[in-house]
């Protein structure tokens, strides 16, 4: 608590009228005057009050008066210039610009499709694409030259814009935790000369705009916390809603964006875990404040998510390569499918393909060639593409109860309701769906499903009885309707469901999906659910229109679950060497390069590499500062108290804030099964960057100026210097690779062949 | 008592000399005043805490003993633990992934009760009587050492402050918990590693006794620290889940030593010595213990068995009577040398071949890995036809195989050439892998497809030709096909059992990483090589290498034991009791682990309880209230369940209700903790009868289930009325 008390009490003694002393504020004046604690060696007075001294020349006078605007300025600037420098000299499509290209496309197309990131940063590429006058029809195969008629040279800039701004954020970050300008300046150096931010920048990617939203939300999260003080003012809510409004763009334009979630989520706990023990604050004070985060941390982030979502909807109204990823009611409403003429209710006699309801499951399918084994009957798998062998007829079912109860009601159709015993044929072979007690063929705990006998010849294993589950749109559970209801099917002498896993069958039944009646009864697997695609029957009239109107929160939801599933099936083989893919371990020590495009002589070659002068002190400097944390932590132990407690708090504070960044930006990667790539560590590497010059300075506090300055000299020199040299791997390497190999520091860069 | 009736009857001799009648008064009086005293002994000895420590031993021997003979039938994973008792019997090396100690412990019992070792434990349900297995004795020395835990629950709770009556509660309630009943009644391994875990407990709580006030390093703070430390190396020892036991340990101990470092009273040279007196005893010594009994292990198990397949071929060279024991091979390889080609990155064995067909891609003579020794493992190496010839460098105008040289392997017996094309292998369905066949129809000048490349990826550091030239066991290489860009290849798969004999899948792969296509050569003839030419063999790996090999063979056995069973459950099951296992059953009997629901449900109501108030108290704390709930006995005992139970969630391996039971220990101990909690107001006489209300309920329940816990006959109906849940699964047909 008397900590708590002091931190607010901290900024007071900084809000100086005289702006120069806000710049000479470094650690060792972070001192608590309530210390008053004789052992405190390290602590100096408070530097007197300052008079503001502009210089007598009017241009250093302008630069003094207005260097807050300034510097971001010129960073800016620098950054732009680094950044949109060359960006049209390779004319081929390159690394993953084949992939968010082509989605940018689709986007210009209106074209539905399926990706496993959220939309926001490809929606942000389409809109590039119409910026630059694009008109879609690009296929961005890898490796492939643009066209004449496609900009993407502008489409690149656009993306560099974002990559651009993380310069000036860094630096403004960084005077937000209370480093000097020449820290604060060194940390936006190391952003702006880092070899892989500027790789990673220049082209038609997500990292950009991705590390872009990251780096936002730590300034944002930054600024509020520097708020705190002066609870509910305007700056407080606007920084709070920012914090809210740019994490959700970050989940927007990846995943990832969950890590930076968790680190303001770790820090708002933290900050409302404080407030709790302030015994003076009023209980409604305090509900307010969770009230507030809630709003703010939850409601607006979730919202923005959601957004992009409709806005993914909205755009993309047509027919695409991404629609089997969908549930069949959604394909109904995109343009140019078939579905929405289907009659709506299934009747005897209708023809229909269906669909199972699992993720990633196929329509019911059987074709002429048998099982090898087991009953050795007419094969039936799933299938995901469009055939004629997809096709079943509902029949009545085999010498069960009366037969009259099967004929047409009212006029010349009967439709089928929920509980019906039905009988399914495939038109193509004239075979009936069939189940019998022998083992499937993979899943061998569960019964085969075959097709069997014909429109005569059968037995009553023929027979399946209708189990709605519930219709997506109706509220009623009377009838089977096409694309709206859920079904199973359950074998009348069995009393297993028809159910389909995913499992896949050997080349003998053409690595389709296999079906298999599971005796588990498991009513809640979607693995057992089916629903009607396609529907065909001349005596009933098409649906109405509107009929097969989806719920946006049903598809949202239905497209995240694919999304989750297809990103977790990124396995890589363990046994197959894959040299663009690398392993976490590989990255903080920058011991790992990429070849972003083909490595002929005759290609502008580009490889995304760490600045070493950046990356190495970026890793140590996390090593450095668990050192010193323990260091104190254990001297404290011990009764020696080598800061004041505002001291230690400020150190321990933006210490934790950076480490904890980069411990949930980079952890989660060693956990995961998925592939995982260089560019996976960006954002955990800006992190340590800014660890760099809050170290620096934090060990240097004690000396004298003037090695302050040699040490910042160094570190300044090296950064610039090793950029230097290494640049042409980001800004694009012409000729023989073989004139580079200088730059191979490490053996494990596959820079040259070995 | 003996020696003061000695005395009492001595007395009167001595004072005989005295006056009579007065003597006589007087040893009247003092023959009253001894047996009042005696009388008095005896009755403070009944209430003494020696005898309630007896009473619960010998009510739990009672509880646990109980027709342990009966069902005389093998029960549940009596299967493994007998069978590997008979396997120390008869010294043939076996792999499990269990550490040895309490395995050891069920042979030396079998062995002293005279089993033979003849008997397999091969499936439930085969009887011992008839086999004439000592099981009776076996399955006492677990029921012992599993009744045991009772009363050192009782003094463990005793030494941690709590009142005797929740000592008591929590020694019945042990005593009457039916999971642990029967899973200490028989060959198991549980009881055994429950024996150990509660006697750490009990070690450790005596040692933080002594080690309160900060008088340590005295003889009594040493005996107990280091009894801790073996109790933690022979926990470990038993099963693995014995390092939860030591992270319990662990835990508290950084604690302390954090606090004792905050002590500034304490020098920093008495912290060291606090520092280094339990590294030694908690570190130190448990890994001693672990390593002493894989120490006794491999000397119980001197000879070759059916644990050779899993070790490496270095360690099987080890053993006596190896099948595939090696001997010396020459150690240079030349152009025409017979060899035995092994593959290093798995267990398969030799590359292979024999007279039967892939039904799948070319159709050719199959190509697999075959682990054991046979003539269709010998290959002959050749030069292709039109190779640049080379002078011959070896002795008897041989020439030798270089590293980068091109050559064929070429099937001794069906002088077939091993080969590689673009067609698909029977199982690895990626299309980078690649088939390989034997196959010699074509003109084998223009056979390209049957040019393999050597390059030697690592070498034998003691032999600098090895880096550049072939020689068997020192050379590991790669057989790169010389147009498929694929590197020759192996992996855990096997062939259909119908046609391919369910031997190991041999492919040539693309792009592959390095581990699974590297080679060498194990056994090597030339008909040109004399006598004299220098041999080698594999080098005899020390204790040490042999140690870690087998742990971490242990290790990658646990992990992959991820198959299915049909009573395997998650880890949020047990807490709430939601499934048994079915141990046994037979004749209408059965034995079905089922804990005692009173018990599990209380203790877990108990680890809810005391998180809610552990949560109070630290929000409590940060209002400025404090001192609310500090009981530093209940933060040990919820550090054991949380070390004993969370960590089973990371596990992917299959889990069984009895993994709970270390977990279920410190719960119920975490339970009488509670309970004092709760009854701090009671008078000591209605916490009594509270104490006997809880005992009437958890041994109503427990004799509710009797039947199933003993194998006891029971009625269908009655049966069905227990299960008091869905969820219990235990079989009623009688």
């Amino acid at each position: 608590m008397e900590n708590l008390k002091r931190r607010h009490i901290t900024p007071d003694v900084h809000q100086q009228p005289s702006p120069p002393v806000y710049e000479q504020y470094n650690p060792a004046t972070l001192i608590d005057h309530n210390y008053g604690d004789e052992k405190n060696k390290f602590a100096k007075p408070l530097p007197p009050q300052q008079r503001v001294v502009y210089s007598s020349n009017k241009y250093i006078a302008f630069c003094q008066k207005y260097h807050r605007a300034l510097i971001p300025a010129g960073l800016t600037l620098l950054a732009f210039w680094t950044r949109f420098r060359q960006i049209g000299l390779s004319n081929i499509v390159v690394w993953d610009e084949a992939h968010f290209g082509k989605f940018g496309s689709h986007y210009l197309k209106n074209e539905f499709y399926f990706d496993v990131h959220p939309p926001l940063g490809k929606m942000l590429v389409g809109l590039s694409g119409w910026l630059s006058g694009y008109n879609g029809s690009f296929a961005f195969e890898s490796g492939h030259k643009y066209p004449e008629d496609v900009n993407y040279t502008g489409m690149r800039i656009f993306n560099a814009f974002w990559g651009a701004l993380l310069v000036p954020l860094a630096y403004l970050t960084a005077r937000q935790f209370k480093m000097s300008q020449r820290a604060s300046i060194l940390a936006a150096t190391m952003v702006l000369l880092d070899t892989a931010y500027l790789c990673i920048s220049r082209f038609i990617l997500l990292d950009s705009m991705l590390m872009f939203f990251t780096c936002l939300s730590l300034y944002c999260m930054t600024v509020f916390n520097n708020c705190k003080n002066e609870p509910f003012s305007e700056n407080w809510w606007l920084w709070l809603g920012m914090t809210g409004f740019s994490l959700g763009c970050v989940l927007s334009v990846k995943w990832v964006g969950l890590f930076v979630i968790a680190l303001v989520g770790l820090n708002t706990i933290e900050d409302l875990w404080e407030m709790l023990g302030d015994v003076q604050m009023p209980k409604k004070t305090y509900a307010a404040h969770w009230l507030a985060r809630a709003v703010c941390l939850i409601c607006i982030p979730t919202l923005v998510y959601l957004f992009s979502f409709a806005m993914h909807f909205l755009v993309l109204y047509r027919s695409g390569p991404g629609d089997a990823q969908m549930s069949s009611l959604f394909q109904a409403r995109l343009a140019g499918n078939s579905f929405e003429r289907n009659p709506l209710d299934l009747a005897y006699g209708s023809k229909l393909t269906i669909k199972n309801y699992g993720y990633g499951g196929g329509l019911l399918h059987s074709h002429v060639q048998t099982f090898p084994e087991g009953s050795k009957q007419q094969q039936v798998t799933c299938y995901h593409y469009k055939d004629d062998n997809n096709h079943w007829i509902i029949r009545p079912p085999r010498v069960i109860g009366n037969p009259q109860d099967y004929e047409p009601e009212n006029g010349n159709v009967r439709f089928v309701k929920d509980g019906d015993v039905i009988r399914l044929i495939h038109p193509p072979t004239g075979r009936n769906l069939h189940s019998h007690p022998i083992a499937a063929p993979i899943t061998s705990g569960q019964w085969e499903v075959s097709a069997y006998g014909n429109e005569t010849v059968g037995d009553i294993q023929d027979n399946w009885k209708v189990e709605i589950v519930d219709d997506l749109v109706y509220k009623d559970k009377e009838r089977v309707r096409s694309l709206t209801t859920r079904f199973r099917l359950r074998h009348t002498q069995l009393n297993c469901l028809l159910s389909a896993n995913n499992v896949v069958l050997p080349q003998w039944g053409f690595k389709q999906i296999e079906v298999t009646c599971d005796k588990r009864n498991r009513e809640n697997d979607p693995h057992t659910w089916w629903n009607v695609e396609e529907h065909y029957n001349d005596n009933l009239p098409p649906a109405p229109k509107n009929a097969y109107k989806s719920k946006f929160l049903h598809d949202f939801w239905h497209l995240n679950v694919a999304m989750w599933t297809s990103n977790n099936a990124l396995i890589p083989d363990p046994d197959k060497e894959d040299i663009l893919s690398s392993t976490p371990s590989e990255w903080p020590l920058a011991s790992v390069g990429l070849r972003m495009c083909g490595w002929g002589d005759d290609i502008i070659k580009y490889y995304l590499l760490g600045n070493p002068a950046v990356w190495w002190p970026a890793f140590a400097s996390l090593l450095v500062f668990l050192a010193s944390a323990g260091f104190y932590l254990a001297r404290m132990q011990r009764k020696i108290h080598d800061l004041s407690n505002a001291q230690w708090d400020h150190f321990l504070y933006v210490g934790k804030t950076l480490f904890l960044g980069w411990f949930l930006h980079y952890i989660p990667f060693c956990i995961m099964g998925r592939v995982t790539y260089l560019h996976h560590y960006f954002p955990a590497l800006y992190f340590s960057i800014l660890m760099v010059p809050f170290l620096l300075e934090h060990w240097t506090a004690k000396m004298s100026n003037r090695t302050q300055w040699i040490v910042f000299g160094i570190a300044y020199v090296s950064v610039i210097a090793v950029f230097i040299y290494f640049a042409p791997v980001a800004y694009g390497m012409s000729g023989p690779i073989s004139n580079y190999k200088g730059r191979r520091w490490l053996k494990s860069w596959n820079l040259v062949d070995k | 008592m003996r020696q003061r009736r000695f005395a009492w009857s001595r007395s009167p001799s001595r004072s005989n000399r005295l006056d009579p009648l007065y003597l006589d008064d007087k040893i009247w009086k003092a023959e009253q005043q001894q047996k009042r005293r005696l009388s008095t002994n005896i009755k403070s000895f009944i209430k003494s805490e020696p005898a309630i420590v007896l009473y619960l031993t010998l009510w739990s021997f009672y509880i646990r003993l109980w027709k342990i003979w009966q069902p005389g039938s093998v029960v549940f994973d009596e299967v493994h633990f007998g069978g590997f008792a008979s396997k120390y019997i008869n010294t043939g090396f076996f792999m499990d992934v269990h550490p040895p100690l309490a395995k050891m412990l069920i042979a030396l019992v079998a062995k002293l009760a005279g089993f033979d070792g003849a008997f397999d434990f091969k499936e439930i349900g085969l009887d011992y009587e008839d086999a004439n297995v000592p099981y009776v004795a076996i399955r006492t020395f677990c029921a012992v050492l599993g009744a045991l835990t009772i009363p050192m629950a009782y003094l463990t709770m005793k030494k941690t402050g709590h009142s005797t009556m929740s000592g008591l509660l929590v020694a019945l309630m042990i005593c009457y918990e039916n999971g642990l009943i029967t899973n200490n009644r028989l060959i198991l391994l549980d009881p055994i590693l429950l024996f150990f875990t509660s006697a750490t407990t009990l070690t450790w709580v005596n040692f933080c006794d002594k080690d309160k006030n900060y008088k340590p390093f005295n003889l009594q703070w040493y005996f107990w620290l280091a009894m801790t430390g073996l109790n933690m190396g022979l926990t470990a020892s038993c099963k693995w889940v014995g390092l939860f036991t030591i992270a319990t340990i662990g835990l508290p101990t950084i604690k302390r030593l954090w606090d004792i470092w905050g002590n500034t009273d304490i020098s920093k040279l008495k912290f060291m010595h606090h520092f280094f007196a339990r590294s030694l005893c908690l570190i130190v010594l448990p890994i001693a213990v672990y390593m002493a009994m894989f120490v006794i292990h491999f000397h119980s198990l001197p000879n070759t068995g059916e644990g050779d397949s899993f070790m490496s071929p270095e360690f099987q060279q080890s053993l006596a009577g190896s099948n595939s024991h090696m001997s010396d091979t020459p150690l240079d390889i030349a152009y025409g040398s017979r060899v035995w080609v092994r593959h290093e990155g798995t267990r398969g064995g030799y590359l292979h071949s024999h007279p039967h067909e892939y039904l799948t891609g070319s159709g050719q003579q199959q190509i697999t890995l075959y682990p054991h020794k046979d003539d269709n493992n010998w290959w002959i190496i050749e030069k292709p036809r039109n190779a640049r010839r080379r002078r011959p460098d070896g002795p008897g105008g041989i020439e030798y195989v270089r590293d980068g040289d091109r050559i064929r392997l070429v099937h001794a017996l069906s002088s077939k050439r091993l080969r590689s094309h673009d067609e698909q292998p029977p199982l690895a369905n990626d299309e980078y892998h690649k088939e390989v066949s034997a196959h010699n129809d074509e003109d084998s000048r223009n056979d390209r497809e049957s040019d393999w490349i050597v390059d030697i990826v690592a070498h034998n550091e003691n032999d600098v030709d090895s880096k550049y030239r072939l020689r068997a066991i020192h050379s590991r290489f790669r057989l790169r096909h010389s147009t498929q860009r694929c590197a020759l290849f192996s992996h855990e798969k096997k062939l259909p059992e119908d046609w391919g004999f369910g031997q190991q899948e041999v492919t040539c792969m693309q792009n592959s990483k390095l581990p699974k296509t590297i080679w060498y050569i194990e056994a090597n003839q030339h008909s040109r090589l004399g006598k004299d030419v220098e041999m080698v063999n594999y080098n005899h790996p020390n204790f040490l290498a042999k140690f870690l090999e087998l742990n971490k063979i242990m290790w990658d056995v646990n992990k992959g034991l991820t198959a299915s069973h049909p009573y395997d459950s998650r880890p949020q099951a047990w807490p709430f009791l939601q499934r048994g296992i079915s141990f046994w059953g037979k004749d209408g009997r059965h034995i079905y682990l089922l804990g005692n629901p009173a018990v599990f449900w209380s203790s877990t109501f108990a680890v809810v309880g005391y998180i809610l108030v552990a949560f109070l108290t630290v929000l409590m704390e940060k209002r400025g209230i404090f001192d609310l709930y500090n009981e530093s006995a209940a933060r040990f005992f919820i550090t054991g369940w949380c070390a004993h139970y969370f960590p089973f969630y990371l596990m992917s391996r299959q889990l069984f209700l009895h993994h709970y039971m270390p977990a279920l220990y410190y719960a119920v101990l975490l339970f009488g903790s509670m309970f004092d909690l709760i009854t701090i107001w009671l008078t000591s006489r209605k916490k009594m009868m509270l104490v006997i209300m809880a005992s009437y309920c958890v041994i109503y329940a427990y004799r509710n289930f009797i039947p199933i816990t003993y194998g006891e006959p029971w009625s269908q109906i009655s049966c069905e009325n227990a299960k008091w849940t869905r969820t219990w699964d235990f079989d009623c047909v009688q």
